[in-house]
Order: structure tokens, then C-alpha cells, then sequence
């Protein structure tokens, strides 16, 4: 069985495998010899059904605080070492700006 | 981003050269994907929390980043898309690291809205397209103009003031539409849009009423689109003026 991480990324790769058809990629991904869960989550183009194979992890995508309201408000309590100042004052100085 | 397609080759070389790489990524296959590039990926995902600020989390995964740093490892973050589109951490880090006197730089990628274009056959310079994280348009006084696209980030997520909350509910979604009502007629269709991120799917792309935003499932990481709802109104007073000065200039170029 061909490993389903590097069949991933020719597929993400391959022009022809990128936007085949599905009955096109279920014969690509049969004669490479690829696993039942990709096989099955290729057909109906559900990655959920990696999960069989790859297991399970719930992934947060917030990467942002653009939330409004913030801006102003302190972003450590009084007294709170700032966790973003080198350990030494030498070392840098004060990046605080937002 | 979709894996394998939109992984830049520098960015990919960063990657492999570094001596630890950070990770923030969208989806687990893509984190076990990176893993192939390199020995020490660290994901940042276990830092976030449910009831955690957000922004606590962020400067956590900055403070991560910097002690590799500052112990003298060549250090590279991985985030999905393009890392310095909706992501605070990257540019707090580099900024940071920059102030410290270290090298640090930002390598652009793939993002969300350069698959929307594409994915939905939208040219921003069409009509122009604004951008803005649903939220903010809540919070603070911003002008829409309804002549062109509109984009609204993290629309699941409207109106959370806590940035400890991962969703919010359909009345603060309903607050979104009644503040987009006053551009758009309710039943202005507009789209909900999330790009593919392994090469085995296709984008999704939905398409519904602005009034039924509030009622329908909604995920982090879909996007809403709404196409213009005006044509574009000449400017008669600026056409004059550019008329006026290519009179003066063609009036120039004969007597010279």
C-alpha cells in the first residue's frame, strides 16, 4: 500500500490528478495501490474519512485577534512580567506597541 | 492552501533548513504532512483553549518561538495560508525578534482570499472588493460600499468581544445582517465560501439569501461574499477636473 501522505501531495501537485474527474482518480489511486480510507475519501471528496486511517484532531483556525474593543486595554496585569521582553534588559528593549 | 498545490519552494526550503519549525495549522493531515519535511515540528495547537483568550494564546506561541530564538536555533513558523493574513503571531514574532536584533523575515503564501478569487472567478479589480473581519464591522464605524465586493472574515464568529469564544450564535449573526441591510436588500444573494484544503476535495461553495445568514451552519473557516449591490456611479466632478488638465496638457504639447 502506498503511503496516503505522499499520494496526497502528488495528487495537490499533478495537474491531471489535481482536477481529474472522480471515476479518473479512484483509477489512478487504485493503480497506485492506495488505502481503502483514501480511496473512499477521494470518491466523495470527504477528507473526514482519512480519519479511519490517519486519526482524528480537532483543529482550531483563529489565528487572529483583529476582535474589536481591544486595542486599548493592557495586555498584561500590573506587575505581570512580560513575557515578551528578552530576559535581559540589555538584550532589547521594549517592543509593547499595540 | 491546499496541500501539496500551494507550498512556495523557499517557503518549503525554510522549512527543511530550519532547526525547530512551529506549527499552526488548519487541518491535521497537512500537520502530519509537514512532519515529513522535518524532525522537530512543534505544533501550537495545544495552546488553545476553550474560555482562553485567544490573545493569551498568541503571545504564548510568540514567547515559544523567541526562546528558540534567543537559545540560538534557526527557527521557522508554519502557518496555513499566508501567514501574515488574520494571524497575529507572526508578525508580533518577527517584530520582536527584529527588535532584538535578530534576522527574521516573512515569507508570503497561498491564502483563503487568493483561493476565493479563483475559486469563485472573482477579479477584485473589477469592481474593488473590501475586506473586513465580520466583527470588526460591529464594533466599530466602517463604511461599506455596496458598488463593490465585500468580504467578511470569521463570520462564525461575529461579535465575540471575550476572543475566547470559537462561534457565536445565529442572533449574533442576525445583528451582522441587520448592520448589512442597510447596503444590501435582504434577499441579495450572497455566498459562503471555504476553500479545499487536501488536493481530494472541491471548494464549497454555497450560495444563499443575505436574510438567511443567521439561520444557517457556519464554520470558522468559511467565508461570506457578498457581490455588489449597486452600479458604479460616475464621478462628474473628478472627470471634469481630469478633463480640464488634459486640455491643459494637450494645450501645452502643441505650443512646445
Amino acid at each position: 500500500m502506498t503511503d496516503t501522505i505522499e499520494l496526497l501531495e502528488t495528487i495537490g501537485k499533478n495537474a491531471s490528478l489535481r482536477h481529474a474527474a472522480t471515476d479518473e482518480l479512484a483509477y489512478a489511486l487504485e493503480r497506485a495501490d492506495a488505502s481503502e480510507a483514501l480511496m473512499a475519501a477521494a470518491l466523495v471528496g470527504d477528507s473526514a474519512l482519512l480519519a479511519v486511517e490517519l486519526g482524528q484532531k480537532p483543529m482550531k483556525v483563529n489565528h487572529d485577534v483583529h476582535a474589536p474593543g481591544h486595542e486599548e486595554e493592557p495586555e498584561q496585569a500590573p506587575g505581570e512580567a512580560d513575557p515578551l521582553l528578552p530576559a535581559h534588559p540589555d538584550q532589547g528593549g521594549s517592543v509593547r506597541d499595540q | 492552501m491546499t496541500l501539496g498545490s500551494h507550498l512556495t519552494p523557499l517557503a518549503r526550503s525554510h522549512i527543511e533548513q530550519a532547526d525547530v519549525v512551529f506549527a499552526a495549522l488548519s487541518d491535521h493531515v497537512v500537520e502530519l504532512w509537514l512532519q515529513r519535511m522535518h524532525p522537530d515540528v512543534r505544533s501550537l495547537q495545544p495552546y488553545y483553549a476553550e474560555g482562553k483568550s485567544r490573545l493569551k494564546t498568541y503571545r504564548e506561541w510568540v514567547e515559544l518561538m523567541m526562546a528558540e530564538v534567543r537559545a540560538g536555533k534557526r527557527v521557522c513558523g508554519v502557518f496555513y495560508g499566508h501567514p501574515g493574513i488574520f494571524a497575529w503571531s507572526p508578525h508580533k514574532a518577527i517584530e520582536v525578534a527584529r527588535a532584538e536584533g535578530y534576522e527574521a523575515h516573512m515569507e508570503p503564501g497561498i491564502s483563503a482570499e487568493d483561493c476565493l478569487y479563483a475559486d469563485l472567478g472573482i477579479d477584485p479589480g473589477r469592481f474593488g472588493c473590501q475586506h473586513f473581519e465580520a466583527s470588526q464591522l460591529l464594533f466599530y464605524e466602517r463604511r461599506i460600499d455596496p458598488a463593490g465586493y465585500l468580504v467578511l472574515w470569521q463570520a462564525a464568529l461575529v461579535g465575540d468581544r471575550s476572543l475566547a469564544r470559537f462561534e457565536t450564535g445565529s442572533e449574533y449573526r442576525q445583528v451582522l445582517v441587520d448592520l448589512l441591510a442597510r447596503d444590501y436588500p435582504l434577499d441579495h444573494e450572497i455566498t459562503i465560501y471555504r476553500g479545499a484544503t487536501l488536493p481530494i476535495e472541491r471548494p464549497r461553495v454555497r450560495r444563499i439569501a443575505l436574510r438567511e445568514l443567521p439561520y444557517v451552519p457556519l464554520a470558522a473557516e468559511e467565508t461570506v461574499v457578498l457581490p455588489p449591490a449597486e452600479t458604479l456611479k460616475p464621478n462628474l466632478a473628478m472627470r471634469e477636473r481630469l478633463e480640464a488638465l488634459d486640455r491643459l496638457n494637450e494645450a501645452s504639447t502643441i505650443t512646445s
